[in-house]
């Protein structure tokens, strides 16, 4: 059977069309205007970091234990819950100038730096190009330890719709 | 000299201590004071610890946390020493504990005789069986007795200790345990917490990851900061005494007596009103061909290596299992720049663990191959490959799928264990129930399984750590009000806790455990006892 063939939750990840039906990707319209955060968390799991940081009320919760919910004309593309979020699954997203810019967490070695090349990887883990870290920040969240909240820049605006990871090029 | 220590790590620094000298089998090796044996052999790329006593097959060890002990040597002359527990020292002398019968083992081998079932034989006469173990002993690699008590001042290992008595005794110093120590110990005069590793955290301390659950307890926080927080509010608690590298190794129901051994096997009687059981789990083992060669660890075993010690265990690694743990820990070996080959897993309709735990590892690009199961490690003496056939829908294999996973380490992450040897001390009644993940006590709504003993966390139903603590901090309340201190902030404390903990539970992963619970919590203890 072919990964197509699958169900979201069979392959461990939800494509870009599931998670549109699910009304979890911002609209287009949002996407231009202004950096917007996407909550792509599927499931209803016990958590409330999102809601909790967000300094605009643009995220609500139903209860503990149901995804977050973005009111993307109230979010101000602030990052905090970017970097709030247990499961690494909110991301921010932006098209300007013809060019996609897409914000995530990032764990992993080695240290993002302004103008590094990287490798961009869609959900399913394909590359599918090669992007710049525009505004790493690091996370000092209490006890300092290290977290990163990176932005990368595409040349082509529609790969920032699938892209949700990177691979720093050294 | 390889060298298998991780030097740059995106989220941990790691302590190792000074540099000392051990010696494995009289061959000098580099280690670190704050090592455990274990690792500084991992670290020095050596993987066969030991031979099995039967079949002389390479042992090494599986969990890390002194539950398999597969990982057991002779250490300064003391035999069957869990070495993934022992701290190294400098000048340690560690030895495998060859036998005769280990050389012999490629020519009886040959032979194809059936191995020794040692135990069993020589036993009568009497007067044969003395000299005939002596040479049996020489088979079996079990090793021999120390002739020097390796104690610097002489003194005789076994001491016996002091007796102690206290309000409460908690054995188990993971997420429950401490989360209960820090409620009784502002209101109690005297609690004593025990634990068999080095320091109290539990498992906590191998969590690199942030916690889900609510931001009022424990979300967002990285699982080790967890623990050392807790850690540091109970030092500031005059009223909690921590024992740490002390197991509780009986509890004798007449004389209301636990028995404790501490270092240099020094021995503690603890007379406690009230016991509280928070022992945790056991990782599970799993079923194929060559699943005892080394190279084929527990996922928190892995875990436990790379985090606490900052050893890898391979560069490339294969996980069994969908489950959170298995999740979470293929993701820690990334960050550890290690290899992924891919996740396995037999099941059909889901991957077990959380979709967005799943989506972190897939994305970095790591394929999660579910209807898939392990038929063989392959390997001699280590894991070089292991064969993977996919499954049908009845869970048969489908002749003809089977293929090869080039990995050099596995993982086994397909569940846990409740930890259950010391709560059955206690004569509670034990029920078998699946969704809790084994064998557990039946409780009343206060947690108590008699009418002494209390338990909390994984022991007592495996579920997330954010949820022992909610559970363990609960539990502490009830004992609080059974040892006279309550009032009115205690109950208040506790119906803000049941109600954080019905949230915690309130997800759909927790349904079917939610409702196990339910079958086994009584109105009051007393009913089902005697």
């Amino acid at each position: 059977m072919s990964e197509d063939e699958l169900s979201a939750v069979q392959r461990g990840y939800s494509t870009r069309e599931e998670l549109e039906q699910a009304e979890i990707l911002p609209p287009e319209e949002a996407v231009k205007e202004k950096l917007v955060c996407i909550i792509e968390c599927t499931e209803d799991i016990p958590c409330n970091p999102c809601a909790y940081i967000c300094p605009v009320g643009a995220i609500s919760k139903e209860g503990l234990c149901t995804p977050g919910v973005v009111d993307w004309e109230v979010c101000t593309g602030c990052t905090r819950c970017v970097a709030a979020c247990p499961g690494l699954a909110i991301f921010l997203q932006r098209i300007e100038d013809g060019k996609g810019y897409v914000t995530m967490a990032y764990e992993l070695l080695p240290e993002p730096k302004v103008g590094d090349r990287a490798q961009l990887m869609d959900r399913s883990g394909k590359v599918v190009g090669e992007g710049r870290i525009v505004n790493p920040t690091y996370q000092a969240k209490g006890d300092a330890y290290p977290l990163w909240v990176v932005t990368v820049e595409m040349d082509d605006p529609e790969l920032s719709y699938e892209v949700r990871a990177i691979k720093i090029l050294e | 000299m390889e060298d298998w220590r991780i030097y740059e790590h995106p989220i941990l620094k790691f302590d190792r201590g000074r540099e000392v000298t051990i010696y494995l089998d009289g061959k000098p090796l580099k280690a670190h004071e704050n090592e455990t044996v274990a690792a500084a052999l991992y670290a020095n790329g050596l993987r066969v610890f030991s031979r099995s006593i039967k079949y002389h097959r390479p042992r090494g060890f599986f969990c890390a946390i002194g539950r398999c002990s597969a990982c057991m040597m002779e250490v300064d002359g003391v035999p069957n020493v869990r070495t993934c527990l022992t701290k190294v020292g400098g000048g340690m002398r560690v030895r495998r504990q060859k036998t005769f019968a280990d050389r012999l083992a490629p020519l009886l081998n040959k032979m194809s005789l059936s191995p020794l079932d040692y135990i069993r034989m020589f036993t009568r006469p009497g007067i044969i069986y003395k000299p005939a173990m002596k040479i049996m002993r020489q088979f079996t690699g079990q090793g021999s007795f120390p002739k020097k008590v390796p104690r610097e001042d002489g003194e005789a290992v076994g001491e016996r200790g002091e007796e102690i008595s206290t309000e409460l005794l908690i054995v188990g110093g993971g997420p429950a345990g401490l989360s209960a120590a820090i409620e009784v110990g502002q209101r109690c005069k005297d609690v004593v917490i025990v634990d068999d590793k080095d320091r109290l955290g539990g498992q906590l301390i191998r969590q690199t990851h942030m916690f889900f659950s609510d931001v009022k307890y424990a979300a967002g926080k990285r699982g080790f900061r967890l623990g050392e927080e807790m850690v540091e509010r109970i030092s500031e608690l005059k009223s909690v005494r921590a024992l740490t590298n002390t197991s509780a190794v009986g509890y004798y129901p007449k004389e209301n007596t636990m028995l404790l051994m501490g270092p240099d096997s020094t021995t503690l009687e603890v007379k406690a009103k009230k016991y509280l059981i928070s022992t945790g789990a056991y990782e599970r083992a799993l079923v194929f061909e060559n699943n005892d060669l080394p190279g084929v660890y527990g996922a928190g075993g892995v875990q436990t290596l790379l985090n606490v010690y900052g050893v890898k265990p391979g560069n490339r690694g294969m996980m069994l299992g969908t489950g959170n743990v298995a999740l979470i820990v293929a993701y820690h070996l990334l960050q550890a720049g290690i290899e992924v080959a891919g996740v396995f897993a037999p099941s059909f309709r889901r991957v077990r663990g959380y979709m967005v735990h799943a989506a972190k590892i897939r994305r970095q690009g790591v394929p999660i191959i579910t209807r898939h199961t392990i038929v063989k490690a392959l390997g001699k003496d280590r894991v070089e490959g292991a064969i993977v056939t996919k499954l049908a829908e009845n869970y048969e294999p489908i002749p003809g799928t089977e293929r090869k996973v080039d990995c050099d380490f596995i993982c086994v992450g397909v569940g846990l264990n409740p930890a259950y040897d010391l709560v059955q001390l206690f004569n509670p009644k034990m029920v078998y129930v699946r969704q809790l993940g084994g064998f557990v006590p039946v409780r009343d709504r206060q947690f108590r399984i008699t009418e002494r003993a209390y338990i909390a966390g994984d022991c007592g139903s495996i579920e997330e750590a954010t949820t022992a603590v909610l559970e363990g901090g609960l539990v502490g309340l009830y004992v609080t009000q059974s040892l006279g201190y309550g009032d009115e902030a205690v109950t208040a404390k506790i119906e803000e806790y049941e109600h954080a903990l019905e949230e915690d539970r309130g997800s759909p992963f927790s349904t079917g455990i939610k409702a196990a619970l339910k079958e086994i919590t009584v109105e009051n203890i007393g009913e089902v006892l005697n």
